[in-house]
């Protein structure tokens, strides 16, 4: 029988999983560097025993020495990423400055993802910032978020994203990005605005799965510890009236609670009651509490971050496992580490491959990645603006997706023609690239060591560079076809010389990065 | 049970640079498109989502009587007004089109060319965006989850399409809408200027596309299929447009990326290359803030870029004879849920429950449709919002049946089975198949072989 709901769009067969080295630096990281997989194999003596050690130094990333990648934010000339909260306010707001200054810390934070993407060793913070980001999502370019969106990334998100959860979810409802963002900051008890109550229960907590509808509170099943099982419309109206008079200063960009906004009346969320006339905030924050403590919320986390790190239809088993950590943990400085390190660790991450595919922003990265581009990401390199309205135009412009839901993450959401044109044109496009004195951003000539001369040879240096691991046979041989063009492939070619060989040996680093293995995770 | 064909593009380019090439600088017209007098179904449906929860209530409002007042009494900033220059345009006397929307399509309104629906939506409430979006994108309320979109199953059963079609379905935008999930052969685009390889070193570009395709066509997931999807839209592209294109009858499209998608849409239509489904979206509805008091500000704006969209579309396809496009153009609006009949304290309006939808044709009987619930406080749903009195299924069904002639709105619609004709175009009537089960519904010559790439459905 066939049926409308029946699977859809299965490969009939999946890639190979490579090795652990591969998918680790796929999985938690934005493709491998030349030499990250020799380093990583250095690690132990078998996949298990490097993966533990390299999971173990990226969850603690401050013991990773990344002075390179700092000294390249330094170079970039950066102005903004110090500056607290309040003098990003005063600096980018209250000192009624242009557009462009404005927003800068936006621009600013824009482009050291990339670079902290492309440069940063440590990979696993890059990946769940921007997993946290997605989470948490605002649209960054927004007239108040904008000029504190260093705040935002720094202090909400990366601030937390290795910590515990409440604290995070705390961080997020006080930020003035989301207070503005969901609307909450002109919620009063005269008239309450209803958008980041839920938003903060359908996406950020329990999750639309355990959505009842509208439906009254009284009537939904608890489940064993006495917490009802899901969340109805009254919840979200409930929780609404609990953040009345969460604010922001718009003198000082800072959180403001406002008493005389707030509704002081007794109300129930989620099966908690709050008593009339609580103490400032109180209200608000046993919401964040019935909400980060709610069982719903430590799977749905656990899911979406096995989705992120794993599969987009994540075994069952990792993320039970994830989510008896995540609620074990709810008290713990490092909740969100264990159960990041749990996931990792799991054998469900080692064995899976090819469930996954890369989105734009994860081609456009890791392509920069194995070809060493030399963008140095500066506000006012107009090769960097190029290269980002290029990567804009392949749908994944960073902290720009206008819902609260954050970039889709899963395969079926980045199949479509227009995002694969588009990165496509962004590949051909980066080995072409020339600065003002006509040197290439990404010479691929220079990067091809002298001994590397035959199609075969040109091919296969380049797909380890690309892939760090080896291409099936079927799509290799349409490589190497067309870089021989008709002529032997064991035969040298004149790279050294010929202008047309050269120009093809570009085409072919692009056409590596074009490749159905390029994309596969 | 039925035998159904689904059209295929890939019987035509599969594989195709060369064949492609061959016939370069030709249009595929009458090979492709099936002939007027050929038998089968030449219709064109373009859906526009709304993405966000249009207020439909400042859409279309009562202009009089107790509703009127208690519209107003809800909305003291936001009612459009009744009387005055910025006042509402009468529809019937009783319900009144915004004057933003008004200015556009009021006059194919009075041409009868455009048919309101009161009162839609889904039949159980949802408040969420996503949720309410999936459920109306894949057809199935109540599963967010399903494997295919409501428009890829229409074509997968539609049983009165040519065999193989250039182009059957176009979603415009940066990615592949959700009502085609699951269709292959939709060409999924955003800028048709920049829909190619043309850049990076010029002196491989031929040969690296041939490459690309070898390297797509070599296996048979998804992956590859997506690929694949992309050259062939670029082939397509490069073959049929040369040059600026012109709208047609003056038709002025707004100066935005929706009146960019709507040209498109147009573009493609007249390329003759057989298109029977378009999907895009306009976002930009989520009002919980300052929507804009009365007629004038952020809402009057970006009502005013959908109407001037819909009508310039309806204008460059305007026509006479075989070139009539409009004649067979249908055009179906609609949105997750409507919002509050109260407005809130930042003069926006929350999530609701029903909505306004609209269908623009050539073929459309005109006028308004639908239940009015009314807005008294008991009759309102949940004691907020407008209620639902129309199935959203409702409205797309009959547009299946009497524009489209397909009648397996079990198989569209799983689980919908009440369908009658609200009336809004014309076209024959015919008995809905509700059997949902597709068992014979894909002829097993599209099964196999290298056209077998239906995985999606075929399981």
């Amino acid at each position: 029988m066939r049926l409308p709901g029946a699977q859809v769009m299965q490969p009939k067969a999946l890639p190979e999983p490579p090795s652990a080295a591969v998918i680790a630096f796929n999985r938690m990281g934005f493709g491998p560097r030349p030499g990250d997989i020799a380093a990583f194999n250095a690690l132990g003596s078998n996949d298990v025993d490097r993966l533990t050690a390299y999971v173990d130094q990226q969850i603690s990333p401050g013991s990773i020495d990344d002075s390179a990648c700092d000294a390249r934010i330094s170079a970039a000339g950066f102005t903004t990423l110090n500056k607290s909260q309040a003098q990003l306010w005063q600096d980018h707001v209250e000192a009624d400055v242009s557009w462009s200054e404005r927003i800068r810390p936006f621009y600013e934070i824009e482009r050291m993802a990339f670079l902290r993407g492309v440069h940063s060793k440590r990979q696993l913070v890059e990946v769940l910032t921007d997993f946290w980001h997605n989470h948490f999502n605002i649209y960054g370019y927004d007239y108040w978020c904008a000029p504190l969106w260093v705040h935002y990334d720094r202090d909400v998100i990366r601030g937390n994203q290795l910590g515990n959860f409440r604290e995070m979810l705390e961080a997020v409802a006080k930020s003035p990005c989301m207070l503005y963002y969901l609307d909450n900051y002109t919620s009063t008890n005269a008239g309450p605005n209803e958008n980041w109550a839920r938003e903060l229960i359908e996406l950020h907590t329990l999750g639309a799965k355990n959505y009842l509808g509208v439906m009254r509170q009284v009537d939904v099943p608890l489940d064993g510890t006495g917490k009802p099982v899901g969340y109805v419309d009254d919840d979200v109206f409930e929780a609404t009236r609990c953040f009345t008079g969460w604010t922001f200063d718009f003198d000082t960009g800072l959180f403001e609670y406002r008493s005389d906004w707030h509704d002081h009346f007794q109300k129930t969320v989620l099966g908690s009651y709050m008593a009339p006339n609580q103490a400032a905030l109180a209200d608000g924050l046993d919401v964040l509490d019935a909400v980060a403590f709610h069982p719903a919320t430590a799977s749905h986390i656990a899911e979406k971050l096995c989705r992120r790190l794993i599969s987009d239809d994540p075994p069952q088993t990792v993320v039970d496992a994830a989510t008896a950590v995540f609620e074990a943990g709810q008290n713990d400085s490092d909740q969100l580490a264990q159960v990041v390190r749990t996931i990792l660790l799991s054998e469900e991450f080692r064995t899976t491959w090819g469930e996954k595919i890369k989105r734009p922003f994860e081609v456009a990265v890791s392509a920069m990645r194995a070809a060493g581009a030399e963008f140095s990401f500066s506000i006012d390199e107009s090769e960097t603006d190029s290269y980002l309205w290029r990567y804009d135009q392949a749908g994944q412009p960073l902290f720009s997706w206008r819902a609260p839901n954050g970039y889709p993450d899963v395969k079926e959401d980045w199949q479509s023609a227009t995002p694969r044109v588009h990165l496509w044109r962004m590949c051909n496009w980066l080995v072409d690239v020339e600065d003002d004195s006509d040197n290439f951003l990404l010479d691929v000539v220079d990067q091809t060591p002298a001994h590397v001369r035959t199609a075969n040879e040109l091919v296969d240096f380049w797909i380890d560079r690309a892939l760090g691991r080896a291409m099936p046979a079927a799509e290799r041989s349409e490589l190497v076809e067309f870089m021989a063009q008709g002529h032997n492939p064991t035969y040298d070619l004149p790279i050294d010389s010929d202008f047309d060989t050269q120009e093809r040996l570009r085409s072919l680093v692009s056409l590596i990065f074009m490749s159905p293995s390029f994309l596969w995770r | 049970m039925v035998r159904i064909k689904r059209p295929t593009r890939r019987g035509f380019v599969v594989g195709c640079s060369a064949a492609i090439a061959g016939m370069a600088g030709t249009r595929f017209n009458n090979f492709a498109f099936g002939a007027p007098g050929s038998g089968h179904n030449e219709e064109t449906l373009v859906t526009i989502f709304l993405r966000g929860g249009i207020d439909g209530l400042n859409v279309v409002m009562p202009l009089g009587g107790p509703d009127r007042g208690y519209y107003e009494s809800a909305r003291p900033d936001l009612k459009v007004p009744a009387s005055g220059v910025e006042k509402a345009i009468s529809l019937d006397g009783v319900f009144g089109l915004h004057p933003s929307a008004a200015q556009w399509l009021h006059p194919l309104y009075q041409d009868g060319r455009l048919s309101v629906v009161l009162a839609a939506g889904l039949d159980e409430a949802n408040r969420s965006h996503f949720d309410a979006q999936e459920y109306m994108d894949r057809g199935t309320p109540g599963n967010r989850t399903t494997a295919t979109g409501w428009l890829a199953r229409h074509l997968a059963s539609a049983d009165n399409l040519p065999a193989e079609i250039v182009m059957p379905a176009l979603s415009v935008g940066n990615t592949q809408a959700t009502s085609l999930l699951g269709d292959r052969d939709t060409i999924n685009l955003n800028d048709p200027d920049s829909y190619n390889l043309e850049i990076g070193p010029w002196r491989w570009r031929d040969a690296q596309r041939m490459a690309l395709r070898h390297m797509y066509g070599g296996d048979n997931t998804w992956l590859h299929t997506s690929g694949l999807q992309a050259l062939d839209g670029m082939d397509l592209i490069e073959l049929n447009t040369t040059g600026a294109y012109t709208p047609a009858n003056g038709a002025t499209y707004p100066n935005n990326s929706f009146g960019d998608a709507m040209q498109v849409v147009a573009q493609m239509v007249k390329l003759d290359l057989g298109l029977r489904v378009a999907s895009l979206d306009l976002g930009g509805w989520d009002t919980h803030n300052g929507q804009g008091d009365g007629s004038g500000g952020y809402f009057a704006g970006q009502l005013g870029t959908l109407a001037e969209g819909m009508a310039a579309l309806y204008t460059d396809l305007d026509g006479s004879g075989a070139a009539d496009y409009s004649q067979r153009l249908t055009v179906v609006v609609q949105s997750e849920f409507g919002r509050r009949l109260y407005q809130n304290a930042d003069r926006g309006t929350d999530h609701g429950h029903g909505n306004m939808m609209m269908v623009l044709s050539g073929s459309a009987n005109g006028g308004v449709h639908g239940t009015w619930p009314g807005l008294a406080p008991g009759q309102l749903f949940d004691s907020a919002d407008l209620a639902v009195t129309t199935d959203f299924r409702q409205v797309l069904s009959e547009i299946l049946i009497r524009r489209m002639g397909n009648n397996h709105l079990g198989f569209v619609f799983p689980g919908y089975s009440n369908y009658s004709p609200l009336g809004l175009v014309s076209g024959a009537d015919m008995e809905p198949d509700y059997s949902a089960d597709g068992t014979g519904i894909f002829a097993d010559d599209f099964e196999t072989g290298e056209f077998g790439r239906w995985s999606a459905i075929t399981g």
